[in-house]
């Protein structure tokens, strides 16, 4: 279809509302469907504490695989694997290890090349995710697990800006 | 009581991460969406979307392969996607605002932040059903309206000129 000049603007031919909305176009969720669904998470909380340990374990295997071939694949593997944890540790009652987890992201994301990404620094990041676990710490107000999370987000926004400083003075002194 | 009819609803799940696919399936099982369709990758998906037309897509930005983000263009502006105007509904631990707005340039309806509540996956389900936006097609967009209100009632300076409205 050829695309005009002028933006277009129109409904969408298929309408979900008229298939499946309700008589009254709320848009408030009906308490009772709110129920049945809490009651399935509910349902689901016994096997969290397996997921989570399945999520760690395969942060540590991608974290291995990068120590041994520090490649952008292995690195975008242990990006996705600490941003999974990130998104899912809180449903899994683990905050703090979404925390730990979201900070160890952010340093793979924010590193200007993969060799840079400090591997001690990675490393803490896994071992603090271990330690929480191990230790079934899941009051976010935790002293020494708030703290040691707060020591890694500190370190990591040293990192990326140092590596971010040293890649400004290597663009400069290039031009 | 008045709701939603989510039984008439088929809904594929796309994220790479077995236990949040498994979380999101429950949700909607138990609240009656029966015709459910999962995939772990964009590519099972696009073949998953071709064979099964569903009417929503709940889809994770961060894959392996094609990611979330690179799947809604596809479906908004492939030649060969089953369906454009199928609503998208974006799983993600991004939150920061740009990329809220990388999401809404790639055609996505909703945004669903984790960690995700019951609620939050009920609310934007109920709100792409109930409230569907209209679409925009440009030159360089196609896709659900970005403004978040209804645009009759956008009271600012219009910024997109000499817009056609199209029954």
């Amino acid at each position: 279809m050829a695309i005009g000049e002028k933006p277009q603007i129109f409904m969408p031919p298929i309408s979900l509302k008229a298939k499946a909305g309700s008589a009254s176009g709320t848009l408030a969720v009906n308490p009772e469907a709110l129920k049945k669904a809490e009651m399935a998470m509910d349902g689901l909380r016994r096997e969290f504490a397996d997921w989570l340990a399945e999520d760690i374990a395969a942060l540590a295997k991608a974290f291995v695989a990068f120590t041994q071939d520090l490649s952008p694949e292995n690195a975008g593997a242990l990006f996705r694997a600490a941003h999974d944890l990130k998104g899912q540790a809180t449903t899994f009652e683990y905050p703090l290890i979404a925390r730990v987890a979201a900070s160890l992201a952010k340093l793979m994301d924010g590193m200007q090349s993969w060799e840079a990404a400090p591997l001690p620094l990675v490393a803490a990041h896994i071992d603090a995710i271990h330690v929480i676990h191990r230790d079934q710490i899941k009051d976010a107000s935790n002293l020494i697990a708030l703290t040691l999370a707060e020591e890694l987000e500190g370190r990591v926004v040293k990192t990326i800006a140092q590596a971010s400083f040293k890649q400004c003075a290597a663009d400069t002194r290039a031009s | 009581m008045d709701g939603l009819r989510f039984d008439k609803l088929r809904v594929l799940v796309v994220d790479d991460n077995q236990h949040m696919r498994k979380l999101v399936i429950a949700v909607l099982q138990a609240v009656g969406v029966r015709d459910l369709f999962e995939a772990a990758d964009g590519e099972t998906a696009w073949k998953t979307l071709r064979d099964t037309n569903p009417d929503i897509i709940v889809l994770d930005w961060q894959m392996d392969g094609m990611t979330g983000l690179e799947f809604a263009r596809l479906i908004r502006n492939s030649p060969r996607s089953p369906n454009v105007y199928v609503p998208i509904i974006m799983l993600t631990g991004h939150t920061h605002v740009d990329q809220v707005r990388q999401a809404r340039d790639a055609g996505v309806n909703e945004f669903l932040a984790k960690p995700v509540s019951v609620k939050a996956i009920l609310s934007r389900l109920v709100n792409v059903v109930e409230h569907p936006r209209p679409f925009i097609r440009t030159k360089t967009y196609f896709g659900p309206c970005r403004r978040r209100r209804a645009v009759t009632a956008y009271a600012g300076p219009e910024r997109r000129k000499e817009t056609t409205l199209v029954d």
